[in-house]
């Protein structure tokens, strides 16, 4: 929400040119173009999704693009989903990286302190296998070696609108279930 | 090759053999009393073809444009284990690098003030390194034992009202992970231990199972936001190797690239500066110019973070084949930056929270071997572009910036100088594009790694100089590949940065560095 008012206020001076922020989204507004809807957050989470993002090891790229989500041109937020700072406030783990081994206990105890009920999505190639760094001595070959995982998104990285499309698909179909 | 001769690989590579006994002599000699820089340093198991373990150390000289390689051969056996003289006394830029070697090999830095394990956390049993061709990554997962993990030996502060703040390894914001131990009185910090290594994946071990060719896709996944960098450096090496040079305007459109993804890092960090000021509208503004920055990135090579661009022999995309209508957003975001860095200056609560904030003496950025901004900012003149031509740089009229002071200030506004400078590069290649002076192919045909090479690739890259050594083995395959990232070189220097400074303070000097842990833990 702050980051919309951001954008307007300095939008009006520095506003990207249509034509810019049409080549990066495709049609008008990026995260409505790639399926999200505001309130569209179903029965179990109502309008209010937390994240926790876990990096377990990755190259960064993936972390990047979640944190440009926050950013004005995607503003998350306004759809009601927001990363925070503990993994006792969440209700989603966005885990990126193959899991180092020196991460996977960290990861396991992040997993246990995540009150239920609670998604764990492995966010890039090598969260959901491993990718370009599989069978390394030093990874495991994805989370769901770690912790049970509940959705996957793949791209190296995934663009922002398309991980935001993943969170959102995500809830949506685990809100049919229950 | 006779022992002790000097011979010639590349136009400004030299490698030096020497037994250990004259080891320390000759590195203090190319150290010249800290007029030298350790560029690098890191070992090769090549027992294999009967020459044991050796281990490199890469020295360059300011105002030289030559590397002058170190190669220390017969290592002694001991009773403790293989040994080599620790220059680390001498040379304290060594310190991490001889750690590395020591959890990687199995080789011990003797004279070595802090022999600490570095990397491995003791998740392996005593005996197991990684880095030995004899042992397989199947087998180093089966000795993975996680219960061992050891994080124990942290520096202990004591004294009245001394208390310890640990943080991490999984940290409050979306960043990498890594486990700091502060030591405070009151507010103030006293000392910062930092454990890292956490995002350790193994990558030098990869390289050697795959191809030249595959190893880019695994350079690019370094360190996600220095891709290009990483993979320029790499590719860099390989060619080198070979021994082919690139046709112009491949040369041209890496080192357009690499100014690009430099602009979109400093960019991105000046504004990340703000959050740790809590200046929420400096750092939306950075925010939209970087996201503005990754659009075009996209649309030029298909990628965000200019990945599948660098090939050995080349580039893969004609970024230049449109050079007006890049022109034309260059000069766009010439316009909004320019405004972003004076609404910046203006906002003086901003700014004087980053006055003499995470100072870091000439000194000491000198004797760790800093690198990049963070060396720049200290008054270290220290830019591959200027003291190591190569790409296109040679023929571009730039010169390297440098700040005297040292604080978060410094780094912030030696960025700002070097985003400008940035454009301006930007600038001048697509004119040259425009004016059709750099025609040609965009990459070789095909480069033919020669058996038995060796050679070293460097760039500097957005948070400092990047270098890769490869070697072949006998049937033309990787047999070492060794990277240095410029975080390596730089996280040593936290602890002097932060110490004194409150703990609410260490977000905006750890931002204003900008290490990657991903490179360093590689
Ligand atoms: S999926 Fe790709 S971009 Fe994401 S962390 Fe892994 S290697 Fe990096």
């Amino acid at each position: 929400m702050l980051a919309r008012i951001l954008y307007n206020i300095i939008g009006r001076k520095q506003a990207l040119p249509e034509s810019e922020l049409n080549a990066m989204a495709g049609e008008g507004d990026i995260l409505m173009a790639a399926g999200l809807k505001p309130g569209g957050m179903g029965r179990i989470f109502r309008r209010s999704v937390r994240i926790r993002q876990v990096d377990a090891g990755s190259c960064n790229a993936c972390e990047w693009e979640c944190t440009a989500l926050t950013n004005p041109v995607y503003d998350i937020q306004r759809f009601g989903i927001d990363f925070v700072a503990s993994p006792r406030h969440a209700d989603i783990l966005l885990v990126t990286g193959p899991v180092s081994a020196a991460m996977a206990n960290a990861l396991r105890k992040t997993y246990l302190a995540t009150p239920g009920p609670k998604l764990v999505i492995a966010c890039g190639d090598c969260a959901r296998d491993g990718g370009i760094y599989r069978g390394s001595y030093a990874v495991t070959d994805g989370v769901d070696k770690v912790v049970p995982v509940d959705a996957y998104i793949p791209g190296c990285p995934p663009a922002p609108a398309r991980i935001a499309a993943g969170i959102m698909k995500i809830i949506e179909a685990s809100s049919k279930i229950k | 090759m006779a022992e002790n001769e000097t011979y010639k690989l590349t136009d400004n590579e030299t490698y030096r053999e020497v037994a250990p006994e004259e080891f320390r002599q000759e590195c203090a000699r190319l150290f010249d009393n800290g007029r030298g820089r350790l560029r690098m340093m890191f070992a090769v198991d090549s027992r294999e073809t009967g020459e044991g373990f050796n281990i490199y150390a890469v020295f360059s000289h300011p105002g030289k444009d030559l590397f002058e390689i170190v190669v220390l051969k017969d290592l002694e056996e001991k009773e403790g284990g293989i040994t080599f003289p620790s220059i680390t006394p001498k040379i304290p830029a060594a310190h991490w690098y001889e750690r590395q070697i020591a959890d990687m090999f199995g080789l011990l830095p003797e004279g070595h003030p802090d022999p600490a394990p570095l990397v491995l956390h003791g998740l392996y049993p005593p005996g197991v390194y990684p880095l030995r061709r004899d042992i397989s990554h199947d087998q180093i997962r089966g000795l993975l034992d996680e219960d061992k993990e050891d994080l124990s030996s942290f520096m202990k502060v004591k004294g009245e009202g001394i208390y310890e703040i640990p943080v991490g390894p999984v940290h409050a914001g979306i960043i990498e992970p890594g486990h700091f131990r502060f030591s405070a009185v009151g507010e103030t910090v006293y000392y910062l231990d930092a454990r890292l290594f956490f995002t350790h994946k193994g990558v030098e071990k990869l390289f050697e199972r795959m191809g030249f060719d595959e190893g880019v896709k695994l350079a690019e996944r370094l360190s996600g936001v220095s891709s290009f960098a990483h993979s320029a450096a790499y590719c860099h090496a390989v060619e080198r190797m070979a021994g082919v040079a690139l046709p112009i305007r491949a040369r041209a459109i890496r080192t357009f690239l690499l100014e690009l993804e430099r602009l979109y890092n400093h960019i991105g960090d000046i504004g990340n500066m703000c959050a740790g000021t809590g200046f929420a509208i400096g750092y939306a503004k950075g925010a939209l110019l970087k996201e503005r920055l990754m659009g075009l990135n996209e649309r030029l090579t298909g990628s965000r973070y200019l990945r599948g661009v660098n090939a050995p022999g080349g580039v893969l995309a004609d970024v230049l084949e449109n050079p007006a209508e890049t022109l034309r957003t260059i000069e766009g975001i010439t316009g909004q930056y320019k405004s972003f860095i004076e609404f910046l200056t203006g906002a003086t609560s901003h700014m004087e929270r980053l006055d003499n904030a995470g100072l870091l003496s000439r000194e000491i950025a000198m004797a760790l071997g800093a690198t990049g901004v963070a060396a720049r900012a200290s008054g270290l003149d220290d830019d591959i572009r200027t003291a190591h031509p190569h790409l296109y740089y040679g023929q571009l009229v730039f010169e390297s910036h440098t700040r005297m002071k040292g604080d978060v200030f410094s780094r912030m506004m030696l960025r700002a100088d070097e985003a400008a400078c940035s454009l301006a590069i930007l600038k001048s290649i697509l004119h040259k594009a425009k004016g059709k002076r750099l025609e040609g192919d965009i990459a070789l045909p095909a480069v033919e790694v020669p058996a038995l090479g060796r050679a070293l690739g460097y760039v500097e890259g957005p948070r400092g100089s990047i270098f890769y050594y490869v070697s072949s083995g006998r049937d033309g395959r990787p047999f070492r590949v060794k990277p240095r990232a410029a975080s390596f070189c730089n996280w040593p220097l936290m602890p002097f940065a932060v110490h004194g400074n409150i703990v609410p303070d260490f977000p905006l000097i750890n931002k204003s560095f900008n290490l990657s842990y991903s490179g360093s833990d590689a």
